[in-house]
């Protein structure tokens, strides 16, 4: 501080005011725990996507295509056999890709096609083979149900099912295989190969679910760290501004109590008033972790001090969160002023929840205008009016929602 | 009570002032500033409101620290209040909800001790005759107050609240909003005077509203419902 020519209300060896290097954080994000959430949920959930489309690529390959060609001509409608396979073969790689993508489905259209595919395989390939693997609906079909719903509510899984099964059990009814082992095997058939991809699906939005809100309670316990961790290093800042200050203040009330120094000469008068005004504005920084306009104003405050200038900053209210590019707007043109500014300077900050009013008076002098006029935002939410009136400056900033 | 239990400040006999603070040093300075008005005199001072009164019943305004060995008197300044005495509130104390609870308390006036200097002979003299007197930290607490129940401020009434807050010069205000200082002051004092609805009724209050009436401030029609609200226990003119 010695060093720095123009200070005079700091005696030789008192240390340099350390500019604040605080971290801020426009408070706890609540979005962003959200988002990370989200990320968390789809990064888990990822695995069972890619066994879902692989177990009905493969089923379908494998198991269905084979039957399907085996039977041939036996089929009654050979054509729309193998045709549907096709489709829903498409449809799967479709569905499959979009899925691992995380790109949206269109899950009801996609969803009443395996429905008509259903009831049109059940109906093409003929009473003797319905039970056999070339009726390749009963094996299959429920995993592209998964793949179509996947991240739906488990109760539009469960309607799709009960439809496979009303279509299967209308074939079954149809075809007039009505004797006990004929039923016994089409209810063995939509049992076994439903059960195991319900249970795919509700685990896996139950694990799903888990991971959200795990990850959840992770994002907000850091961000609450940050929080705190900011706080502690505003309140250590401030612990040693304080030190600082009261030291200043300490000087120059021994030095007029020892009669040292005259009440009377100007210059001690200014100790004093700067004195005053740094303690001031040290206790009214009520606030845990400083809003970042806040802190950048409190900065270029104590900057404009040490150039020797008296300074008042009294904010009222508290700003809501501001994109990077309004609080510059709003503090930069009166940080200009500030460094330009002479003897005295009143900062003012008013703010609620829709409006912030920055303002800094400080004496006219003679002399050209010191602060340009910055190019006007692209939304005009900031305002911005200088003015000077022969008694003093005044700029303001002042931004509505 | 009623809005005439404050006792009237006879004309040609200087307004009498008790202060009220645990800090001599600080008596003393707001004695030297006050004794550059004449129309002003100095009473009686101490730090208990009760013992200053005891000694200066005729005082026409009480100036009271906020904190008096470390505890916030709101309490002691309502009962002051309600009991009629007109209370000029200065205090170290200058965040707005500490400037509003006095307010509300029926504190006829708030000073922020930083601002006394330049605005302690005014807000004395203009409370002695129930007017309103504010200063910028006040104006400040006002137009920024958060409260769901705040009085409805018009567009100029805010705007000229903030310009005095920021500005600290009714000649600039003036000139910025192209009105009158005269109109300026209007605008401001019309606020203040919004408030006397808030918070609990006090004759003070009342008072404060009935001069504003009288001198055309405000008409009767504009503030029936916090007339009505303020004088719950009794008529105002």
């Amino acid at each position: 501080m010695s060093a720095e020519p123009g200070t005079t209300f700091l005696s030789p060896g008192t240390r340099a005011v350390p500019l604040p290097t605080l971290r801020v954080t426009d408070g706890i994000d609540e979005g962003g725990v959200v988002r990370a959430a989200a990320a968390v949920a789809r990064t888990s959930d990822r695995g069972a996507r890619i066994a879902a489309v692989t177990i009905a690529l493969v089923w379908h390959l494998a198991i269905g295509l084979p039957a399907v060609l085996a039977a041939g001509s036996t089929l009654t409608v050979p054509e729309v056999v193998l045709g549907a396979w096709v489709l829903v073969a498409g449809l799967g790689v479709f569905a499959g890709i979009r899925l691992l993508r995380d790109a949206p489905l269109p899950p009801a259209p996609l969803a009443a096609l395996l429905l008509v595919v259903d009831v049109a395989v059940f109906a093409a390939v003929g009473r003797s083979l319905l039970f056999s693997p070339a009726n390749w609906v009963w094996g299959t079909l429920a995993w592209f149900f998964l793949v179509v719903l996947w991240g739906q509510p488990v109760h539009r899984l469960l309607a799709m099912l009960a439809a496979h099964a009303a279509t299967a059990l209308s074939a079954v009814v149809l075809y007039g295989a009505t004797d006990a082992a004929d039923l016994a095997r089409a209810t063995m058939a939509f049992y076994g190969t439903s059960s195991l991809p319900v249970a795919v699906f509700v685990g896996a939005a139950a694990l799903a679910a888990l991971s959200r809100e795990r990850a959840a309670t992770a994002a907000a316990t850091n961000a609450v760290l940050a929080e705190r961790e900011a706080a502690e290093q505003a309140q250590h800042e401030r612990g040693e501004r304080l030190e600082l200050v009261s030291r200043a203040a300490s000087e120059v009330l021994t030095d007029l109590a020892q009669g040292l120094v005259d009440p009377t000469d100007p210059q001690v008068q200014r100790r004093c008033v700067r004195a005053a005004a740094r303690l001031r504005r040290l206790i009214a920084e009520s606030d845990d972790v400083p809003h970042p306009l806040l802190h950048e104003l409190r900065a270029a405050a104590d900057l404009a001090e040490r150039n020797g200038i008296s300074i008042d900053l009294v904010t009222i209210g508290s700003p809501p969160p501001l994109p990077v590019w309004v609080r510059r707007s709003l503090a930069d043109p009166l940080t200009a002023s500030l460094a330009d500014a002479q003897d005295w300077a009143r900062l003012t900050v008013v703010s609620g929840p829709d409006e912030v009013v920055v303002s800094l008076v400080t004496p006219d002098r003679d002399g050209p205008d010191t602060t340009g006029h910055p190019a006007e935002d692209g939304d005009g939410q900031v305002e911005h009016l200088y003015e000077r009136d022969g008694n003093i400056r005044w700029t303001q900033t002042r931004w509505h929602r | 009570m009623d809005a005439d239990a404050l006792a009237p400040v006879t004309p040609g006999r200087p307004v009498g002032v008790a202060i009220v603070d645990d800090h001599p040093v600080v008596i003393d300075g707001v004695r030297a500033w006050l004794a550059t008005e004449p129309r002003l005199t100095v009473l009686a001072t101490g730090d208990n409101p009760d013992e200053v009164l005891r000694a200066a019943p005729e005082a026409d305004v009480i100036l009271l620290d906020l904190r008096l060995r470390g505890r916030l008197v709101l309490d002691k300044l309502a009962e002051l209040s309600a009991a009629g005495r007109r209370v000029v509130v200065y205090s170290e104390h200058s965040d707005p909800n500490t400037m509003l609870a006095a307010l509300d308390a029926g504190a006829v006036a708030f000073l922020a001790k930083h601002e006394g200097r330049e605005h302690c002979v005014a807000t004395v003299l203009d409370a002695a005759s129930d007017r309103p007197y504010v200063a910028p930290a006040l104006a400040g607490a006002m137009v920024g107050d958060p409260r769901p129940d705040r009085p409805v401020l018009s567009d100029k009434e805010r705007e000229a609240l903030l310009l005095w807050f920021q500005s600290m010069s009714k000649a600039s205000v003036a000139r910025r909003m192209r009105i009158s200082e005269h109109t300026v002051k209007q605008y401001v004092d019309r606020a203040r005077i919004k408030y006397t609805r808030a918070g609990r009724p006090a004759a003070t209050k009342a008072a404060l509203l009935a001069r504003a009436i009288e001198d055309g401030l405000v008409r009767p029609e504009e503030i029936g419902i916090y007339r009505s609200r303020a004088a719950t226990d009794q008529p105002t003119p």
